[in-house]
């Protein structure tokens, strides 16, 4: 009985009427665009992203949650010229396999018009040249690598001051302002932790000064009592941490058990200083780090706004720097869309985006030019202070690094 | 500095041995590493986690929940999951053990979400005694005396008690433990209840250190592997010593050679020892079960 049910499959008319009935399910599936703009129809415009929602990386999660939060804010006070936000969002658990599986799969399927943020490196990378292709709108990819503007694309729009720059702000701070040579580097040994490193170097050769010591922290390490006695043994003054969350708390608690007390500065990464105090017990007091955004605690009128929003539409959600990220990312394509009018096309948007010109939300001021796609490479700085908040040292603040010399140390260590 | 590195190395090399310890014993039973050990730690971490701060318990009561939770995940790790395969082969168990680990991992993430979370304790991995130039915190002397104590007593019981020489028993040849009256399905069930207890006290006393995510026991567990590797699988003391030696070393070449090949050295030591001493720095030659 059963080989005789196998053997039905193979009959030609039955293989007919599978291929067809998979198309037809494939094709029903598909939504219709009206007027042939891809995920544009007359009240709902369909946008994507993704992120770590589950995974080791799945703090970051929450950038896709605020986006989501936004949008549902965006669509309560009516939507964008007549039209509804709909947003979908992908886990792709930080690997590159599943980003590029998800990316199609909302191209393809769920036909999105345009993309935000999107979590992480190595996995934008694994779907930037596939969403060039298909002529898809992407603004904002959520990390400061260099490899989204430079140079630069038709469709892409980046917003994260890249990661060099921060670290370069910051020695330039702590060496012109308080007065110190004797700089240290503790990295996550990756494009991230380089970038931040190289910056350093660049920004330090200006001031005729080197690294004094540059330590680097593997992915799963977790004991990192001899890092802390090599940057003693330095005597560095001041230290930059290019680490995760994780890595920070624990440098910051083996440095401190050897009563070595040096300046932290830290990555816009390690900018929700309520959970570093938490995760430091309290040691991460005076700690200096750049910013990329309006702090999470400041007056700003949007943050007092989007903190109103998050508390209404997400109250399950901590108002935190990577939720409210969610908001920054998705301005500049809220205006782009606002700006481009209910005539809607990729076209349009790309004109609209373009026609921004120091726009700001709670981010640094973002201008776009027919071939200028870093919106901006402006960070500020903020100081940790009373165990609980930050307060803000500088306004925004640019490098001036020449961005061609870090594209070419970087791609020398690789 | 040198004092200074050994004593780092020595508090690293505690969390190695218990995880080295956890992994043998049950090793010893079923000849298959239990890949799950680190996370099942790792959820029972968060047990005592959840009733540190959602139920405000005191110390003694979270942790000893957390640990009574261990015993029973262990035993029924073994009781409902490896037990029930027909005809297990290695390949199957190792399987069995990692399917655990993802779903462990997974329910984790579900349930506690990614976030670093701080995990609380009676002392504190920044609050430091100082023994001449040595600068140690209360948690890593904490980690130290404690981790020593446990293998201890672990070892003892297994010497002097009579469930753990029926234990012992089992290991060595389960027909013949039964035929001499000794429980054997039952003794092995134990066994991982009590692995699963040893693993769970090393994650308590890693979450303080380096908070706690899902991916709390991740390198521990690598690294106790490790350890056991280089101790020898089938020899608790072995694989303990290989625990604390590794932790040593790894710190010692962090400091005086080269930080970017710290956690890489441990791996490479352990290529080197199997190529001179397959069973092990520790271990007798292995012969097999029949």
């Amino acid at each position: 009985m059963k080989s005789i049910r196998k053997n039905e499959l193979y009959r030609p008319r039955m293989m007919t009427f599978l291929v067809f009935a998979s198309i037809c399910m494939y094709g029903c599936s598909e939504p219709i665009d009206e007027g042939g703009v891809r995920g544009v129809t007359d009240d709902t415009i369909v946008i994507g992203s993704w992120g770590p929602l589950t995974g080791p990386a799945a703090l970051w999660g929450a950038v896709g949650r605020g986006i989501e939060a936004y949008f549902e804010m965006i669509n309560e006070q009516g939507g964008i010229h007549g039209r509804q936000i709909e947003f979908v969002l992908r886990d792709d658990a930080y690997q590159p396999s599943r980003t590029v599986a998800a990316v199609r799969e909302m191209v393809e399927r769920d036909r999105v018009f345009a993309f935000v943020a999107g979590v992480g490196t190595a996995p934008g990378r694994a779907v930037v040249d596939y969403i060039m292709e298909n002529e898809v709108v992407w603004v904002s990819p959520a990390t400061g690598a260099t490899h989204w503007a430079y140079p630069p694309r038709k469709y892409l729009f980046a917003q994260y001051t890249p990661y060099f720059d921060e670290a370069a702000v910051l020695v330039d701070y702590v060496v012109n302002e308080l007065g110190k040579t004797r700089i240290g580097v503790i990295y996550q040994n990756d494009d991230f932790g380089e970038s931040g490193l190289v910056g350093a170097q660049v920004a330090l050769e200006k001031h005729g000064l080197n690294v004094a010591e540059a330590v680097s922290v593997e992915v799963p390490d977790t004991d990192l009592s001899s890092h802390a006695v090599r940057l003693r043994e330095s005597g560095a003054e001041a230290v930059l941490m290019w680490l995760t969350p994780r890595h920070a708390t624990i440098i910051v608690g083996a440095v401190g058990r050897l009563g070595y007390e040096p300046q932290w500065l830290a990555s816009s990464v390690l900018a929700d200083t309520e959970l570093m105090y938490d995760l430091t017990e309290g040691a991460w007091e005076g700690v200096i780090f750049a910013a990329i955004g309006e702090l999470a605690n400041s007056a700003h009128p949007l943050i007092e706004q989007y903190r109103e929003a998050s508390a209404r539409i997400a109250p399950e959600e901590r108002a935190s720097e990577f939720f409210l990220s969610g908001f920054r990312y998705a301005e500049p394509l809220v205006e782009g869309l606002r700006r481009a009018g209910r005539d809607l096309t990729t076209e349009s948007l790309v004109a609209a985006l373009e026609s921004l010109d120091g726009f700001q939300g709670i981010g640094a001021p973002l201008t776009y030019t027919t071939n200028r796609r870093q919106g901006t490479r402006a960070t500020f700085l903020a100081r940790t202070i009373d165990g609980e908040h930050a307060e803000r040292l500088t306004d925004w603040l640019e490098s001036g690094v020449d961005i061609e010399q870090v594209i070419q140390r970087l791609e020398g260590s690789n | 500095m040198l004092p200074q590195v050994l004593a780092s190395g020595l508090s690293a090399g505690s969390i190695y041995a218990l995880m080295a310890l956890a992994l043998v014993i049950t090793y010893k039973t079923t000849e298959v590493p239990n890949f799950a050990q680190g996370d099942m730690a790792m959820v029972s971490a968060f047990i005592a986690y959840m009733f540190l701060t959602d139920f405000e318990t005191g110390f003694i009561f979270a942790f000893g929940a957390a640990l009574v939770f261990a015993f029973l995940l262990g035993v029924g790790f073994e009781v409902l999951l490896l037990r029930r395969m027909r005809k297990p082969t290695h390949l199957n168990l190792i399987i069995m053990t990692l399917g655990f680990t993802l779903a462990l991992f997974g329910f984790a993430g579900w349930k506690w979400g990614a976030d670093q979370r701080q995990f609380p304790f009676p002392v504190s991995a920044n609050e430091v005694i100082r023994f001449g130039s040595v600068s140690i915190s209360t948690l890593s002397v904490a980690t130290i005396l404690i981790a020593g104590i446990l293998m201890l007593l672990v070892f003892a019981f297994f010497r002097f008690t009579k469930l753990g020489v029926a234990m012992q028993a089992t290991q060595q040849d389960p027909i013949a433990a039964r035929i001499n009256g000794v429980p054997a399905r039952a003794v092995v069930g134990l066994t991982f209840g009590i692995s699963s207890v040893i693993g769970t006290v090393a994650a308590l006393l890693t979450a303080p250190l380096i908070t706690l995510d899902p991916t709390l026991m991740w390198d521990a567990l690598l690294k106790g592997f490790a350890a056991a590797v280089l101790g020898g699988l089938n020899t608790p003391v072995g694989a303990v010593l290989g625990g604390y030696l590794l932790g040593v070393i790894e710190n010692l070449f962090g400091a005086y050679i080269s930080v970017e090949f710290k956690s890489v050295v441990a791996f490479l030591i352990i290529v080197i020892v199997l190529w001179f001493r397959p069973s092990g720095l520790f271990g007798r030659h292995h012969e097999r079960k029949v």
